[in-house]
C-alpha cells in the first residue's frame, strides 16, 4: 500500500505545456479516477508516476521518497496498458511471470504465484496459450493478472477497457473494482469514460488542459460540479446548457431566456446570486430534473413549463425527449409511455433546486 | 448511364461472357508463362553451362540443353581448389553481416526510440548508402594500402561491414518503430534493465524483421564485386572475382563461369523464396510496406 | 552527416536523463557511428585533400595543386562523355523499366491459380549478382555461340552474325537489354505491392460509373500509387547512376570509350592508369552531385518518415 503526493508537476513536449503545475494527494488504499477528454495530460500524468516519462519540475512522492529519480522497475509499481502489451512469443504463464523473473524470484515461488494469480482471474486453464489465440476480455485478464501477481504498492491502469466492446467493459469494470476491494491496494485509474471513473472510483480527478479542474467524490462532482465543464463532462446524456438573463421576479430572482419565458429561482439560490441580477447567465439542468409535471400543487423550487415534443428517444426504460426553450434544444427524461410522438404537447415540472447557474465569462458555477 | 440486364443462365448472351472470360484468363496465362520464360532463360542459359562439354558450349547453332549432364565442370573446380571462393565469400559476406546487424540493429533501437540525432542522423546515414561505390572504395584503397589490409579477410569486412550499416540502421529503425512501445515499458516497469528490455523484448518482437534484413544484407555483400576487385588480390577471393577471373584476353571458362554462378546464385534463390513475404519492404528501404 | 549533439533536444520524450538514458543512447550508436565514419568520412576527406594535389603514376607529388585537377576534369571530354552515357542510360532504362514492370504489375494484381509461385520466378533475376548478370548475357551476346543471334536468325530466316558487345552501334542496346532485365522485377515487384494497395471500393465505383480502364488507370490508380512510385524511381535512378558490374563484365567500357559510364571511368583512371588525384577529383564531383540529388530527393518523398 501506498500514498502519493504529487506537488507542482509540469511536463512539456517540445513546446507544448502538457502538464500545468498539479498537485494531489492519493491516500493509501484509494481508488483515484483520473478523468478529462484526450490532451487533458492524464496519461502522462500516469506515465509520470510509473518513471516512464520525464518531468520537467514538481515532485513525485511515493511513501514520502521522492521518486523522480529513481527507474520505473525501481518503484514498485505495477501497470495495466490500453493495449495489453502482452508479449506474443511468451504463454500466458510466461507473461505473467515476467515480471517475477525480473526480480529473480525462485522458480518455485513464481510457479505458485502465477497459479494463485491466474486462480483470482479465473484463467487457470489458458496459462499454456499465446496471447493470439485469447479473446480480448482474456487478455484484459492476463494483463491484469501480470500487475497483480508482483503484488506491487500501488497499481496505475492506463484506459484498461477501453479496447473492450461494451458488454464485457461492463463485466471487467466489476471486476476490477472488486480487485480492489479484496486487494486494497492504492490504485490510479486513467480514462476518458465518465461512467468508468463514476462507477469505479472513491475519487475523481477531472483534468482540463493540463490542470485540475475539480476533485472529490464522484457524486460531489456530479451534485456540485465547479464550472460548465464538469458538469457537462458528467452525466449521460449531457446536461442541458441555456443562455438567459438574471433578473427580479417578485419575492425572489428569475432567469428570463431569449423569449421571455421566465423561470423563478429558489429562495437559496436567489440570495446567493442577488448581487449579479442583470447579468447575462448560463442556465444548466440536468435531462433528469425535468420531468412530467405532477398533478396539483409544485414542490417547492419546482417550476412548470408547457411544451411542445419535436423529437423522442426510447431507450426502453425511459424516453428522452427534446423540445425547444427559447430557440434551443432541451432534452428532458420521461416516462416510456409519456409521450406517444413527436408534436404532443406536455407539461414538465423542472427542479431549479438541482439546476446551477454558471457565469459565461469565467465558466464557473456561481 | 447504361443499365446492365442481367441474361438468363444458358442464354446465348451468357455463354458469350463466359467464353471472352475463359479466353482472357487463357491470355493471362499466356502472357504470365512467355514472361516468365523470357526472364529465366538467360538464368537457364548459364546454369546449363557447367553441365555441357566444351563441344557443346563452343558450337553453332548453339546447343540448348546439354546431351547429358556431366558433372565434369564441378569436378575440376574442387579439384583446382576454386571452391574456396565460395567458402571466402561466405566467410566475407557471413562475418560482415553480423557484425552489421549487431551494431545496426542496436544504433537502429537508438534512432527509433531516443530520437537521437533527430531526424538529420536518420537521413545522413541513409545518404551514406546513395553514395557509389567506386567513391568509397577508391579512398578506402589508399587508406588500406597505407595500413596493409589490401587482400585480407579483415579489410573486406570491415569495409563490407561499414557499407551494410546504413542499411541495417534504417531497414532495423523501421521494424522497431512498428514494435508497441508498451511492450518495452511494461518491461522497465517490471525491472527489467535497458539492456535485458533489448534482449527479451525488442529481439524477439523484431524477430522477422531481423531475420530478413539479415538475409538481404548477406546478399549485398555475398553479391558484391567492386569493393572485393579493387581490394582483394590473390589470398581473399570471393566468387564474384572468381568468376570474372576466368574471361581471359584469349579465351573464356564458360563451363567454370556457369558452375561457380549457378553454386553463387542457387542459395540466394532459395533464401529470397523463403523471405518473399518480406522482400518489397526490404529492398524499398522500408517505404513500402508490402 | 550531421553530429548527434546539434539535435539532442527532441531526444528525451521518452525517459529522461535521471536513468543514465542519455548515455545508453550514444552508447548504442557509437559503435555504428564509428565504423561508418571511420570507412566512408575520414577516406572521404582524404580523398579531398588526394584531389587538390598531384598523384599520379608518374609524380607522389604532395604538394598544394589548388584546383588544377578540377579544372583538368572540366576539360576532359571523355570524363564528360562517360557522364552523358550514365544519365543517358538512366534516362531510357528507367522509363523502360517502369513500364514493363507496372505492365507486370497489371497483369498479376488480380488474383489468378499459380500467382505466387509466377511472382517468385519473376523476382530472382533482380537478386542475381549484377556481375554475374552481365557474364551471363555476355554469353548470351556471343556472337557465334550464343542464342541471341541463333534467335534473331530464326526470325530472320539467314545466319545472324551480330557482334554485339563490339560493334558501337550494337553495344548500347545490349546493355540496356541487360540491364532492363535485371531491373525490371524490382519495379514489379514494388509497383505490384502498390497495385495491392489501392483501394478496391474506388476502382469499383468508377467502373459503375462507367470509366474507362485507361481513365480508372490515369486518374485513380496512378495517383494512389504516386508514393510507391517515387521510392522506386528514386531507388533505381540512383543504382543507375553508380552502374559499374554489369558493364564491366560486358564491356569494361569498350569498345573504345563508348560504353564508359562515370563509375567505369572512374576506375580506370584510379586503378588502371594510376591517375590518383585527378580520380579523386572526379570521385569528389560525383559525390558531391549525388549528396545533393539524394539529400533533396530524401527529404521529398515517403521514404524518410
Amino acid at each position: 500500500m501506498a500514498h502519493i503526493r504529487i506537488s507542482s508537476l509540469h511536463k512539456y513536449y517540445d513546446s507544448v505545456h502538457a502538464v500545468r503545475g498539479i498537485d494531489l494527494d492519493i491516500r493509501d488504499g484509494e481508488f483515484t479516477v483520473l478523468v478529462g477528454p484526450s490532451g487533458c495530460g492524464k496519461s502522462t500524468m500516469l506515465r509520470a508516476i510509473a518513471g516512464l516519462e520525464n518531468i520537467d519540475s514538481g515532485t513525485i512522492e511515493i511513501d514520502d521518497e521522492v521518486v523522480n529519480n529513481l527507474a520505473p522497475g525501481d518503484r514498485d509499481v505495477a501497470m495495466v496498458f490500453q493495449n495489453y502489451a502482452l508479449y506474443p512469443y511468451m504463454n500466458v504463464f510466461d507473461n505473467i511471470a515476467f515480471g517475477l523473473r525480473a526480480r529473480k524470484f525462485p522458480a518455485r515461488e513464481i510457479t505458485a504465484r502465477v497459479q494463485a494469480a491466474a486462480e483470482t482471474l479465473d484463467i487457470v486453464e489458458l496459462l499454456k496459450r499465446l496471447p493470439r489465440q485469447l479473446s480480448g476480455g482474456q487478455r484484459q485478464r492476463v494483463a491484469i493478472g501480470r500487475a497483480i501477481v508482483r503484488d506491487a504498492r500501488l497499481f496505475l491502469f492506463d484506459e484498461p477497457l477501453s479496447n473492450l466492446d461494451a458488454q464485457l467493459r461492463e463485466g471487467m469494470r466489476v471486476e476490477i473494482k472488486q480487485l480492489h476491494q479484496r486487494l486494497g491496494k492504492t490504485m490510479i485509474y486513467v480514462t476518458h469514460d465518465q461512467i468508468e471513473a463514476m462507477t469505479l472510483a472513491d475519487r475523481i480527478v477531472l483534468l482540463k488542459d493540463g490542470s485540475i479542474e475539480q476533485e472529490g467524490a464522484p457524486l460531489d462532482l456530479f451534485e456540485r460540479p465547479v464550472s460548465r465543464f464538469v458538469a457537462g463532462f458528467l452525466g449521460s446524456p449531457s446536461m442541458n446548457f441555456l443562455p438567459a438573463k438574471l433578473v427580479e421576479n417578485g419575492t425572489y430572482l428569475g432567469l428570463r431566456f431569449a423569449d421571455d419565458v421566465t423561470l423563478a429561482l429558489p429562495a437559496a439560490a436567489s440570495q446567493r446570486l442577488a448581487s449579479r441580477v442583470g447579468q447575462d447567465v448560463t442556465f444548466g439542468v440536468r435531462t433528469e430534473h425535468i420531468t412530467p409535471a405532477r398533478d396539483g400543487e409544485l414542490d417547492d423550487g419546482f417550476v412548470d413549463l408547457l411544451v411542445t415534443i419535436d423529437l423522442t428517444q426510447p431507450t426502453g426504460s425511459r424516453t428522452y425527449a427534446s423540445f425547444k426553450l427559447a430557440g434551443v434544444a432541451v432534452q428532458a427524461e420521461l416516462r416510456a409511455h409519456d409521450v406517444e410522438q413527436p408534436g404532443e404537447q406536455i407539461k414538465l415540472q423542472i427542479d431549479m433546486n438541482r439546476a446551477i447557474v454558471i457565469d459565461p465569462s469565467t465558466e464557473l458555477v456561481i | 448511364m447504361t443499365v446492365a440486364v442481367r441474361a438468363a443462365p444458358g442464354s446465348s448472351a451468357s455463354l458469350w461472357q463466359a467464353r471472352r472470360r475463359s479466353l482472357k484468363t487463357i491470355a493471362r496465362y499466356a502472357a504470365a508463362v512467355a514472361i516468365t520464360v523470357i526472364f529465366l532463360f538467360p538464368v537457364f542459359w548459364i546454369f546449363m553451362m557447367a553441365f555441357k562439354t566444351p563441344d557443346e558450349i563452343f558450337s553453332r547453332p548453339p546447343v540448348w540443353l546439354p546431351a547429358d549432364f556431366n558433372l565434369d565442370t564441378f569436378k575440376a573446380l574442387v579439384r583446382d581448389g576454386d571452391l574456396g571462393a565460395i567458402w571466402t565469400s561466405l566467410i566475407t559476406a557471413g562475418v560482415s553481416t553480423i557484425f552489421a546487424m549487431f551494431f545496426g540493429t542496436i544504433a537502429a533501437y537508438s534512432l527509433a526510440r531516443f530520437k537521437t540525432g533527430g531526424r538529420n542522423l536518420a537521413i545522413g546515414i541513409l545518404s551514406q548508402r546513395m553514395i557509389p561505390p567506386i567513391v568509397i572504395v577508391f579512398p578506402v584503397f589508399l587508406a588500406y594500402v597505407f595500413l596493409g589490409w589490401i587482400d585480407t579477410f579483415h579489410g573486406l569486412i570491415i569495409l563490407y561491414t561499414a557499407f551494410n550499416l546504413p542499411y541495417v540502421i534504417w531497414m532495423m529503425r523501421g521494424y522497431i518503430e512498428d514494435i508497441p512501445i508498451e511492450l518495452e515499458h511494461s518491461a522497465l516497469v517490471d525491472g527489467w534493465s535497458r539492456w535485458q528490455v533489448l534482449l527479451r523484448v525488442v529481439f524477439p518482437m523484431a524477430r522477422a524483421g531481423l531475420f530478413a534484413t539479415t538475409v538481404f544484407t548477406f546478399i549485398f555483400a555475398w553479391n558484391d564485386y567492386i569493393f572485393a576487385l579493387v581490394l582483394t588480390r590473390t589470398e581473399v577471393v570471393t566468387f564474384p572475382v572468381q568468376v570474372t577471373s576466368w574471361f581471359g584476353q584469349q579465351f573464356v571458362f564458360w563451363a567454370r563461369i556457369g558452375a561457380m554462378s549457378m553454386m553463387g546464385t542457387l542459395p540466394i534463390f532459395f533464401a529470397v523464396i523463403v523471405f518473399q513475404r518480406y522482400m518489397v519492404r526490404g529492398i524499398s528501404l522500408g517505404a513500402v510496406k508490402g | 552527416m550531421s553530429v548527434p549533439r546539434a539535435t539532442a533536444a527532441v531526444s528525451e520524450q521518452w525517459v529522461g536523463g535521471p536513468f543514465g538514458d542519455s548515455r545508453f543512447k550514444y552508447f548504442l550508436i557509437a559503435p555504428a557511428l564509428f565504423i561508418m565514419l571511420s570507412i566512408a568520412l575520414f577516406p572521404l576527406i582524404n580523398l579531398l585533400v588526394v584531389s587538390f594535389q598531384g598523384i599520379s603514376i608518374i609524380a607522389e607529388n604532395k604538394s598544394f595543386h589548388g584546383i588544377l585537377n578540377y579544372q583538368r576534369l572540366a576539360g576532359d571530354s571523355r570524363m564528360w562523355k562517360s557522364l552523358l552515357h550514365t544519365v543517358g542510360l538512366l534516362l531510357v532504362a528507367l522509363p523502360i523499366e517502369l513500364i514493363f514492370g507496372m505492365a507486370m504489375a497489371l497483369l498479376f494484381v488480380d488474383k489468378m491459380r499459380g500467382r505466387q509461385i509466377f511472382v517468385a520466378l519473376l523476382v530472382l533475376p533482380m537478386v542475381i549478382a549484377p556481375i554475374v548478370a552481365g557474364a551471363t548475357w555476355r554469353l548470351m551476346f556471343d556472337n557465334q555461340f550464343g542464342p541471341i543471334n541463333q534467335i534473331i536468325g530464326w526470325f530472320a530466316g539467314r545466319d545472324v552474325t551480330i557482334v554485339w558487345l563490339a560493334d558501337s552501334s550494337f553495344v548500347w542496346p545490349a546493355i540496356l537489354a541487360t540491364e532492363v532485365w535485371h531491373s525490371t522485377p524490382f519495379m514489379f515487384i514494388i509497383l505490384l505491392a502498390g497495385l495491392a494497395g489501392v483501394d478496391r471500393s474506388q476502382i469499383e465505383s468508377a467502373q459503375i460509373d462507367g470509366a474507362s480502364a485507361a481513365r480508372i488507370f490515369f486518374k485513380i490508380i496512378l495517383p494512389a500509387i504516386r508514393p510507391v512510385l517515387a521510392v522506386a524511381i528514386l531507388i533505381r535512378a540512383l543504382d543507375l547512376f553508380r552502374i559499374f558490374d554489369i558493364i564491366w563484365a560486358l564491356t569494361r567500357g569498350g569498345p573504345g570509350t563508348v560504353t564508359e559510364t562515370i563509375s567505369t571511368f572512374t576506375f580506370v583512371k584510379a586503378f588502371e592508369q594510376f591517375d590518383t588525384s585527378f580520380a579523386a577529383a572526379v570521385a569528389i564531383t560525383v559525390v558531391l552531385i549525388l549528396t545533393a540529388v539524394t539529400i533533396y530527393a530524401l527529404r521529398r518523398i515517403e521514404i524518410a518518415r
